[in-house]
């Protein structure tokens, strides 16, 4: 298999584009990807302050890298979530990333800031705690855009996060969630920063590859938290699909956003106000977040009023 | 065709498996190609790559998430 650019011998194929490329012409690639989402779905100019949601692992240290490259203000934020080892090695791959890029990383810690820790969050019914996870992931880096004046959170959901996505509300029929669903997420209230998905149209393993090429040097193994989880079960069988339909996951969610999501989105608009705990955007009274942990605390009587006036969270995807 | 040495990250389990190339070795390993990057001698490897019997190959998952 040779480079399409350059004809030396490939080292990353791209199925769905019927392409491949050397190391040495993949991460321009990856980049011209990067700003061409940008550039179509309008998420950003080089004017706006971008937040990157930083995880420690390959897609948001690579967009990272990527929008540093095309020239965009992006400061990183990392959640510090009291996963015990996971979350100690993922810290420390995104603090050597930002310290070897002079770079800003702000963070938030759970624990000491907040007096809880993610595995204390677990679904009594699934025994896991994403969903809630993801109520705090929302909030803070939200919460943290809007504190610090960035215009934009940019996150590093990739193709097959948001098929995998995209999969799971069609199988149950959130339509809700359907409707919703998208690579843009426009800001509706002062207190609700703009949500961008900017790899939304490139593979997990593209991120993968740029990463490895580029040396970012990210956390391979997965979140302990996330082993069983639905979302896994719904890339397996994407990706069985994919074997042989090349292309397929990329069809399935870029037609959707092309074409189905108007016959499901509704039209309300939706009411958004400032939760009455912690004044932070929500459709409700009190916010899914000052919800979640006031609930979740109550279970857990060695840690006392862990909200020290914070809380809340908007209600986006 | 010979065996190539094979490690799974993250974990580093280690495998020997019979493979003529790439494509052919995630076969074996039942593994679905869009979910990890093979590599040998840090270097990423397409499918149709060709392997030599001692062959030392590293696969990476890429797959991650929850909820």
């Amino acid at each position: 298999m040779r480079c399409i650019k350059c004809r030396a011998p490939a080292n990353v194929e791209v199925r769905r584009h019927r392409s491949a490329f050397c190391a040495g012409c993949y991460p321009d690639w990856f980049r011209t990807q990067v700003q061409r989402t940008i550039d179509d779905d309008r998420m950003f100019s080089r004017d706006d302050r971008v937040l990157v949601a930083i995880s420690g692992g390959k897609d948001s240290l690579a967009l990272w890298h990527a929008l540093l490259r095309l020239g965009y203000q992006a400061d990183g934020m990392y959640i510090r979530l009291g996963i015990g080892e996971y979350s100690e090695r993922s810290q420390a791959k995104s603090e050597a990333f930002a310290a070897k890029h002079g770079l800003r990383l702000h963070q938030v810690d759970l624990a000491a800031d907040h007096g809880f820790t993610i595995p204390q969050m677990r679904n009594q019914r699934e025994g896991k705690p994403c969903a809630a996870c993801g109520t705090v992931k929302r909030y803070h880096f939200n919460k943290v855009a809007v504190d610090l004046g960035y215009s934009v959170v940019a996150t590093g959901h990739n193709l097959d996060d948001e098929a995998a996505t995209l999969f799971g509300n069609v199988l149950h029929w959130q339509t809700d969630f359907l409707g919703r669903q998208g690579p843009v997420l426009e800001s509706t209230h002062s207190n609700l920063a703009r949500k961008v998905k900017p790899l939304y149209r490139l593979a997990e393993r593209d991120s993968a590859a740029y990463a490895i090429i580029e040396r970012i040097d990210y956390i391979v193994e997965e979140c302990p938290m996330a082993v069983g989880a639905k979302s896994l079960a719904y890339k397996d069988t994407l990706n069985a699909l994919e074997e042989t339909q090349p292309g397929l996951k990329y069809q399935f969610l870029v037609g959707f956003l092309r074409q189905g999501r108007k016959a499901v989105k509704t039209e309300d608009p939706v009411q958004i106000r400032e939760c009455a705990k912690c004044g932070q955007p929500t459709t409700a009274e009190v916010c899914a977040y000052c919800r979640m942990v006031e609930r979740r605390l109550k279970k857990l009587p060695s840690l006392a009023s862990p909200l020290g006036g914070e809380g809340g969270e908007g209600q986006q995807q | 065709m010979g065996d190539v040495k094979v490690t799974i990250l993250p974990r580093r389990e280690t495998r020997e498996v019979e493979a003529a190339d790439v494509g052919h070795l995630l076969r074996s390993l039942g593994l679905h190609q869009d979910a990890y990057i093979v590599i040998r001698d840090d270097v990423i490897l397409t499918r149709d790559v060709r392997l030599q019997s001692g062959d030392q190959i590293e696969v990476w998952p890429v797959i991650s998430g929850g909820s």
